[in-house]
């Protein structure tokens, strides 16, 4: 549009609604893609260890059951956040493709049992092992899923600074997913097999997670005042934070040697970085809804 | 089931109800706020809170102009705004200020956000083309109030639901028209079947525009003017830009673009399968 600038607003009121989620909202992102994140390695560490390596089925049983804990745990704190908690059960009563909502209710409900069967079944003899197996690569198809629609969830709203990043924001949370899983088992696995598989996973994940956060910021920021809240203010605190803390954490995963201490303090910063991550975008949304500028500049420049 | 109908009874009598409902089929219905017409006195937020026995949002004094309502939300489904501008109106004599009115509402988007982004198919299309919350479906995820563009729905923070306009849907089925329009005493909301609206709508502009107010014009009447909604079914003429009245530009229901997240997601998901079966085989090598 070729209109003169000008700001106007109405006394400076927001025009959007800022969300009703709670902390349990951005808590669920972590865990729920975290976990998704574990479901896919399980299902990696399946497939390449068919030939028996049974250090290598260690680590698989391991990340199944950073998939079943995660994203059950996840599913009680996005069930605590409804209004009416009891009405879980109505997102199944629809299959809607235009709501990431309803698309996610249905992915977090083919990856959660699928990964539990796998956990279960996974290492036993006979018909139930071949159900495990089966159900293990299910849940790594669906973990792929689980560990970044919540991307599309933010970006598919009206809040103008999820907006603009929504090339991003699912690439995004599936780098920073693969980065916390990664942690999670450099933290709680000892074993040869578990180091050597992190190192690769865990290292692509930060590299990508980095990459990721510098193109929303990007994108968010095509339109300046849109992107302020990422470096401006309180939120762009927690944002910068995570990119410390997910930098620190691939600095301490290249380091050289085997010592546990470095493998448990790059688990550590990386969990911290991606749940920091997962923060910083919840709250810098809030900020982006509460300005109506950034909604009327976004729009005015034809970005929306 | 009885037995006494024949196959050519079934389908006479089948043909027979579908005429009926094409009798019976509403037409789109809406509103038309002309804002030159309003007069600020909220009578349509109390017919509103009235009819639909809708609490206080606080009793707060807000300190901006006459306006302490502040915007629309779970229990105010009409706004009005109060705009003070030092501006004039170009057909005022003297003076180089006026005031601006608008009655705001849901806007019952002919591409509703909310209905879109609803992941319980609680928001639903009614059969006037008006945007109806189920309240027995709602659980209260919170995902419309965010997918609104208009910053409308929002959920109640005393029963755990969303809550916006329904059209008066309960008096639409009865016959009657919506209780702000009936309590409006200058007309500047008007409901109807929206054709018809629309019409009335390019009539006023017009007339407006003769008598030199050419600043007039037409907000969310035509789709091809906001695609991103695909018009409003409760459109408003305007005589400022749409940012004074707390109106967006040029909305869009989010819905909309959701594709190019969804295909980032896919590439991004394949990215992190192969990732995770690279890992998985060279951690295999010795």
């Amino acid at each position: 549009m070729s209109e003169p600038p000008n700001d106007l607003t109405y006394y400076n009121r927001p025009l959007l609604k800022e969300s009703v989620w709670s902390i349990d909202i951005p808590l669920y992102y972590f865990l729920g893609g975290s976990a998704g994140a574990a479901m896919t390695l399980a299902a990696a560490l399946q497939l390449a260890s068919e030939k028996g390596q049974s250090d290598l089925r260690r680590v698989s049983a391991v990340c199944h059951w950073t998939g079943i804990v995660g994203s059950t745990l996840g599913a009680v704190f996005l069930v605590h956040d409804l209004g009416r908690p009891e009405r879980f059960l109505y997102m199944m009563r629809v299959f809607r493709p235009t709501s990431p909502m309803n698309m996610g209710v249905w992915i977090l409900s083919g990856a959660a049992p699928a990964s539990i069967a796998a956990g279960l079944l996974a290492n036993r003899r006979g018909i139930l092992g071949a159900v495990g197996e089966a159900c293990g690569y299910v849940a790594g198809v669906f973990g792929a899923a689980l560990a970044g629609y919540t991307g599309v969830l933010v970006s598919t709203t009206a809040i103008p600074v999820w907006q603009a990043a929504r090339r991003w924001m699912p690439v995004l949370f599936l780098a920073s997913s693969a980065s916390s899983a990664a942690g999670l088992i450099e933290t709680f696995a000892e074993s040869e097999a578990a180091r050597k598989v992190t190192r690769v996973f865990g290292t692509a994940g930060r590299v990508a997670e980095l990459a990721a956060a510098h193109q929303v910021e990007r994108a968010a920021s095509a339109v300046p005042r849109v992107g302020q809240p990422l470096r401006e203010g309180a939120t762009s605190i927690l944002w910068r934070g995570a990119t410390l803390l997910t930098a620190a954490s691939l600095a301490a995963s290249l380091l050289p040697g085997k010592s546990r201490t470095r493998r448990v303090a790059a688990g550590v910063l990386a969990m911290a970085g991606s749940l920091c991550l997962r923060l910083a975008v919840h709250y810098v949304g809030d900020a982006s809804a509460r300005d109506a500028r950034a909604s009327f500049q976004q729009q005015r420049a034809g970005e929306a | 089931m009885s037995a006494t109908l024949t196959a050519g009874e079934v389908v006479e009598l089948e043909k027979r109800t579908a005429r009926e409902d094409t009798q019976n089929r509403a037409s789109r219905k809406g509103f038309f706020t002309d804002t030159t017409l309003c007069i600020g006195c909220k009578a349509c937020e109390v017919a509103c809170k009235q009819w639909n026995q809708l609490p206080d949002d606080g009793l707060l004094f807000s300190g901006l102009s006459y306006d302490n309502t502040l915007e629309l939300g779970a229990s105010t489904w009409r706004h009005v705004a109060f705009i003070e501008r030092p501006v004039a109106l170009s057909t005022q004599d003297a003076g180089a200020f006026s005031w601006l009115f608008n009655s705001d509402v849901c806007k019952h988007c002919a591409r509703a956000g909310c209905l879109e982004s609803c992941p319980t198919g609680a928001i639903i299309r009614t059969e006037f083309d008006s945007v109806f919350v189920q309240p027995d479906i709602c659980n209260g995820c919170g995902y419309c109030v965010m997918s609104c563009p208009f910053g409308v729905i929002d959920r109640r923070e005393d029963d755990g639901r969303a809550w916006k306009c329904t059209l008066c849907y309960d008096r639409l089925k009865a016959d009657m028209q919506p209780a702000c329009a009936k309590a409006c005493p200058t007309d500047s909301i008007k409901f109807g079947d929206l054709e018809e609206l629309r019409e009335t709508a390019r009539t006023r502009v017009e007339q407006l525009h003769e008598k030199g107010m050419q600043e007039a014009y037409l907000y969310g009447d035509d789709p091809n003017r906001q695609p991103g909604t695909e018009g409003l079914n409760a459109f408003f003429l305007l005589v400022e830009k749409p940012e004074a009245y707390n109106l967006p530009p040029d909305p869009i229901a989010p819905a909309k673009h959701a594709g190019e997240s969804w295909k980032s997601l896919a590439f991004g998901a394949a990215g992190l399968i192969a990732l995770a079966i690279g890992s998985a085989f060279a951690s295999t090598r010795r």
